[in-house]
């Protein structure tokens, strides 16, 4: 008890001397009890301090920390439940969940409609947030972190919503979470967050008409992986450096009437994949006004793969700007609409007339990618010069010509503009390279001068011989 | 067959490093007021120039990736020049030398075969470096001024293994300069083993994987012992960090080798700079006419 006040009272010291977050030094009693002594539909000013303890939240009221209060669950089980509708969590830390798979532990758990959890900090937790049955809630600017200790497919989802139509997930920062969840969630809307370092950053099943708008999904294995789903519009978003064994930006499997729009695939090993999207005769799925960056391959289909309407997109610099797998064509898609097809950096054309569009058609028939996609194997031996020579014989002899996976007739001549979108931050290696860069031109000169100095010297020694 | 053995015995000539340097700073000097030299500088330069120069920064995506696509053509350029200059280089080093009797001058003086060798080796080797060096030094230059960028550790390292793949190619191209008399015949045979790493051995390997299904390993194989390709990968995971891109075998690797891939492929760079020098050492300096 003693222990207890001087703790008290170093914090409350410490926090009028500085303005650092004293939660840490103080030891709160229990949050439950604080809970249960609310009155329904109340508002809890939390104050700073480490609360220990699992809490569950059975009546609508709100919950605000100031200045960080910690809610420490101590490494067992859900460290926040939330069993009635309309609770609002905000500004508080939540750390230390347990580390069940079977249980679930997770930093919070919701199991009511009309839940908000704004700008909470999620630490060392299995599961993040886990939305159970939870419509019309709202998730947003939280930070989630991961348990990085635990093996990447042992971890839990930074985010699970499962069946919690029309809720509202926007500017969240999920790190190193396994996926983010979204299952049987129809209309819900994911906005401006930034999933890192996961497997997959989205991941959706059973999820009709979900808006994908404006999120960073950065350095996963995958980027978004939907299934089973109608009327899905992804927007604006940056799919950078997903790059496991399948490492695609964005990956469908049986859509339909989708829109892919505005989004920059960057670095993946594929940018888009598409296995039987559209899956319905009359379905569309519509891929327009896109950059396909430095990827490994900048569209990758599986064969059979129809229906789809690509234009106004730029495929730049892939090292295979589109490919089917196996031994299928892009047959029955569409690489332009009304007169416009997309912008190709290999593209070698010309625009006589000057309107725009390309005078010859853009045809990928290369030997040695329709060769990598029948023999896996073989891209081993990717940008080699022999890999080279393959392509440059199947173009001066027809003969070794296969068939084309794909003609755009109205290739674009011009880079379309794209919409704006917010910018990653990388940080500027420009400096350094500037200077290894001077010192390798340095070495170069002075090498260059070696011998005028040296025959000088071969001189004297020979003089003293 | 003992006659063979015993020629190929390591060295107890005398090998003082002073004499060493003085012919290699000649060979420096005659090196670089060379043709063949300054032609695949500017070669080199060029090109790295070039391809720096087309990589578009590429997106609004602050220049996100935009070096890796730099980085495989940097590679893949230094690929097909690097070999073709380290082994013209060496080929006609001691073949030249010979047959214009400058080596027959040189060995009259108080000067060993190994001396002469190593002068001569250690000479061109860091000719070479001023190529390889001033080259990537231009490309990374030209990346900075366009706005791009590119991991500074990375692109040094492709520099020192494309510099170590030149020496290689050096050590190659001297052995065959030990083994001709004329440097016409010392060309024609460095371009012929050229050709071999850099085309001819790799399409084989495709032919056959495909004919035969030799397994994912199989590939990794061919690839250590070919010098160029050992390179190639080495680069590769130098700025990529994995081998993930190269499909199938790539991934074969990353598994069976974890963290050490990287060094891994990083020694078997300098096994080969290294070996082939020897080799010819070892030939030169126990024997045969000048």
């Amino acid at each position: 008890m003693r222990g207890m006040t001087a703790a008290l009272l170093f914090g409350v010291l410490l926090g009028v001397s500085a303005s650092i977050p004293a939660s840490e030094n103080i030891t709160r009693g229990d949050l439950q009890s604080i809970i249960d002594a609310a009155e329904p539909r109340s508002v809890i000013m939390l104050d700073p301090g480490v609360y220990v303890g699992n809490v569950t939240i059975d009546k609508p009221l709100t919950l605000s920390g100031n200045e960080w209060p910690v809610v420490d669950g101590a490494g067992t089980g859900t460290v926040i439940t939330i069993t009635a509708p309309d609770v609002t969590v905000e500004g508080l830390i939540i750390r230390s969940s347990g580390i069940s798979l079977d249980r679930e532990d997770s930093g919070i758990t919701v199991r009511a409609p009309r839940v908000t959890l704004i700008g909470n900090q999620l630490e060392d937790v299995l599961f993040g947030i886990y939305l159970l049955s939870s419509e019309d809630s709202v998730v947003s600017d939280n930070v989630i972190g991961a348990k990085s200790d635990v093996y990447v497919a042992s971890r839990g989802d930074g985010l699970r919503l499962w069946e919690s139509e029309r809720s509202l997930v926007e500017r969240n920062v999920v790190r190193d979470g396994r996926d983010a969840v979204f299952w049987f969630t129809d209309d819900v809307v994911i906005r401006d967050n930034e999933i890192t370092g996961g497997r997959y950053g989205l991941h959706f099943m059973y999820s009709d008409r979900i808006i994908v708008e404006g999120n960073h999904l950065v350095d996963n294995s995958v980027g978004a992986y939907m299934m089973y789903s109608v009327g899905v519009e992804f927007r604006n978003n940056i799919f950078a450096n997903n790059s496991g064994p399948s490492g695609y930006g964005i990956g469908f499997k049986d859509m339909d009437d989708y829109t892919i729009e505005g989004n920059r695939f960057i670095a993946n090993r594929s940018g888009l994949y598409l296995d039987n999207s559209p899956s319905s005769a009359d379905a569309y799925g519509l891929v327009r006004d896109n950059l396909f960056a430095y990827n490994q391959v900048g569209a990758l289909f599986l064969p059979a793969v129809t229906n789809n309407l690509i234009y106004g997109n730029s495929f730049i610099d892939n090292v295979e700007q589109v490919g089917v797998t196996s031994t299928g064509t892009f047959k029955d898609n569409d690489w332009s609409f009304d007169g416009r097809g997309n912008y190709w950096s290999d593209f070698a054309g010309y625009d006589a007339d000057g309107d725009g569009i390309g005078d010859i058609v853009y045809r990928v028939d290369d030997l040695y990618n329709t060769l990598t996609d029948k023999y896996p194997d073989l891209q081993f031996f990717q940008d080699t010069p022999a890999a080279k020579a393959i392509a440059l014989a199947a173009e001066m002899f027809p003969v070794l010509r296969p068939l084309p996976l794909m003609e755009d007739y109205f290739p674009l001549i011009e880079r379309p503009e794209l919409p704006p979108v917010r910018d990653l931050e990388t940080g500027s290696q420009a400096p350094a390279l500037a200077l290894v860069s001077l010192l390798m031109l340095v070495g170069s000169a002075v090498i260059l001068q070696v011998p005028i100095r040296q025959n000088r010297s071969r001189t004297k020694k020979e003089a003293m011989a | 067959m003992t006659a063979i053995t015993t020629r190929i015995e390591p060295t107890t000539e005398r090998l003082e490093p002073s004499l060493v340097w003085v012919i290699a700073s000649k060979e420096i000097h005659d090196a670089t007021r060379s043709k063949w030299f300054w032609l695949w500088t500017v070669a080199f330069a060029g090109l790295a120039a070039f391809m720096a120069s087309v990589a578009l920064p590429g997106s609004q995506v602050t220049g996100y990736g935009s070096f890796g696509r730099t980085a495989a053509s940097l590679v893949a350029l230094a690929q097909i020049i690097v070999p073709l200059m380290g082994l013209t280089l060496g080929a006609y080093s001691i073949a030249g030398q010979r047959e214009t009797g400058a080596l027959r001058f040189l060995l009259s003086h108080p000067v060993s075969r190994s001396e002469a060798f190593c002068g001569t080796y250690l000479g061109l080797a860091i000719s070479l470096a001023a190529t390889v060096f001033g080259g990537f030094g231009i490309a990374g230059i030209i990346t900075v001024a366009q706005g791009g960028g590119a991991n500074a550790a990375s692109f040094v390292r492709i520099a020192v293994l494309s510099w170590l793949l030149s020496i290689s190619m050096l050590g190659f191209g001297m052995l065959v300069s030990t083994f001709t008399r004329r440097s016409s015949a010392a060309l024609g045979t460095a371009v012929f083993l050229w050709l071999g790493f850099v085309f001819i051995g790799d399409l084989g390997v495709m032919g056959t994987s495909v004919a035969t299904q030799v397994p994912t390993w199989g590939l990794l194989v061919s690839a250590v012992l070919n010098p160029v390709e050992a390179f190639r990968l080495a680069s590769l995971s130098a700025f990529s960090g994995s081998l993930d891109v190269l499909g199938p075998a790539g991934s074969f690797a990353v598994d069976t080798f974890g963290d050490s891939l990287g060094l891994l492929l990083f020694v078997n760079v300098v096994v080969w700079a290294i070996v082939p020098a020897l080799v010819a050492w070892a030939r030169f300096a126990h024997g045969g006419d000048v």
